[in-house]
């Protein structure tokens, strides 16, 4: 088999590449949740000031291109002092701007929380922080775990991103064997299949959680 | 004056590149979209073979990172096929496959959306295959994905970035050479940013009035 006879030998370089994008994708997911989380429920306040600024944030970040916003963390930080290697500030970027899509999908889930639950929660004397955590949090993210899987899907091919700026991800890694070997062809072609593979399983994961956190919606 | 200044001159510099962004995206955009519709289109009559093909194809380009496509046109074919390969056409099929993908998956469950009975109706009444396609499916198809087409469109625009990686001269990649230049890296990316924004509002600005205008004809009237 060609390619793997191109691959083999560099196997080992390649699993390195793919433990960090691993790594990468693990922080920055866990990242974008949180941000994401955080952005919605500001989206969701009463207060118009906060609304604005994170509306302002979402819209921004959803409408840069990602390597623009990488390129401006990347040289731009320095620029302030704050010197932090090439991986943390690639999975900031990438927190920040998986942030802004996730906080889209988990403030839909938020509107479709019924009125009548949350003025029986206010009524029962709980807590707005109480309320939001326990009550509206929980069914949003219930309803917004598929499309928050096509969100973390595409956080998941933009890492490859990251090889821009000197981070040995995968892709970082598929460079530098493809220049060693000679052999762009069978390298680059087997990375895009692990890739697809890669982010196929994601989805398979995905509609389990969806199943799993649904499993008491069925029948009625 | 150091040569590190901004100059008057950088301006062309950023429309320069500006244009080439935009060309490239308009022109991938009108072959993404007319290859993504005869794939829907062929997906639909069954063409036999022709499915789990299409499907599989589509599925890859949506599930790998473009910038790894990219290599592999750009980097990969030539080195395979001992072909020459210029950047621009390299982008240019990239870019150009990859929206087909999307937008076949648009197209499709567009042309799913209408119910079987009209076609029967159709079939009834005695139209023929091209007349249905034309006259009954394809003006509810078209107002049914123009929504989700926006979408894809403003995210293709975002994703033309990634072409300055392999050499195109194009927005992202005059940001480069500034950057590199001036040492303001704040100040260029701002800008540069702040273009890409302004563009990708003002193509969602205008896809909205398409989709309004279109779904005028389908709007549910009531009973």
């Amino acid at each position: 088999m060609r390619f793997w006879r191109v691959i083999e030998p560099h196997i080992g370089f390649l699993l390195q590449g793919f433990a960090l994008t691993v790594a990468a994708c693990l922080i920055a997911i866990a990242g974008a949740v949180l941000l994401g989380a955080l952005t919605a429920s500001m989206r969701s306040s009463g207060n118009r000031w906060v609304r604005g600024a994170a509306n302002a944030y979402g819209d921004v970040f959803r409408n840069v291109p990602f390597l623009v916003q990488l390129f401006f963390f990347f040289y731009g930080l320095p620029e302030l002092g704050i010197y932090i290697g090439a991986f943390e500030t690639g999975v900031i970027a990438m927190s920040i701007a998986g942030g802004a899509f996730v906080s889209d999908v988990i403030l839909s889930g938020i509107m479709t929380v019924d009125t009548g639950v949350i003025d029986a929660a206010k009524v029962s004397g709980l807590s707005r922080v109480k309320i939001f955590t326990r009550i509206v949090l929980p069914i949003a993210l219930r309803v917004s775990v598929r499309p928050m899987g096509s969100v973390l899907i595409n956080l998941v091919l933009t890492s490859s991103i990251l090889s821009t700026i000197t981070v040995n991800e995968l892709t970082g890694a598929a460079k530098i064997v493809a220049a060693t070997t000679f052999k762009p062809f069978e390298v680059y072609a087997v990375l895009l299949v692990l890739y697809a593979s890669l982010t196929t399983l994601l989805s398979f994961a995905i509609s389990a959680v969806h199943r799993r956190l649904n499993r008491f919606m069925t029948g009625g | 004056m150091r040569y590190a200044d901004f100059t008057p001159y950088d301006i062309v510099l950023l429309l320069q590149g500006l244009g080439v962004t935009l060309a490239l995206f308009v022109g991938t955009t009108l072959i993404g979209l007319a290859i993504g519709l005869l794939l829907a289109v062929v997906h639909h009559y069954r063409v036999p073979g022709c499915r789990p093909v299409i499907v599989l194809v589509t599925e890859a380009l949506k599930n790998s990172p473009v910038l790894v496509q990219l290599f592999l046109v750009f980097f990969g074919i030539p080195a395979f096929l001992h072909i020459r390969m210029t950047p621009v056409e390299a982008a240019t099929l990239t870019l150009s496959l990859n929206t087909a993908a999307f937008a076949f998956v648009v197209f499709r469950s567009g042309i799913e959306s209408i119910d079987r009975d009209q076609i029967e109706a159709a079939q009834v009444f005695g139209l023929t295959r091209s007349q249905i396609l034309r006259l009954v499916i394809a003006p509810q198809a078209a107002a049914f994905s123009v929504g989700p087409l926006i979408g894809i469109l403003v995210n293709q625009l975002q994703v033309t970035s990634l072409i300055s990686v392999i050499g195109v001269f194009d927005l992202t990649k005059i940001g480069n050479i500034l950057n590199l230049r001036t040492l303001q890296p704040f100040i260029v990316w701002a800008v540069i940013g702040l273009i890409y924004y302004l563009a990708a509002k003002t193509l969602a600005h205008a896809g909205g009035r398409i989709e309004a205008a279109l779904r005028k004809s389908v709007k549910w009237g009531g009973i």
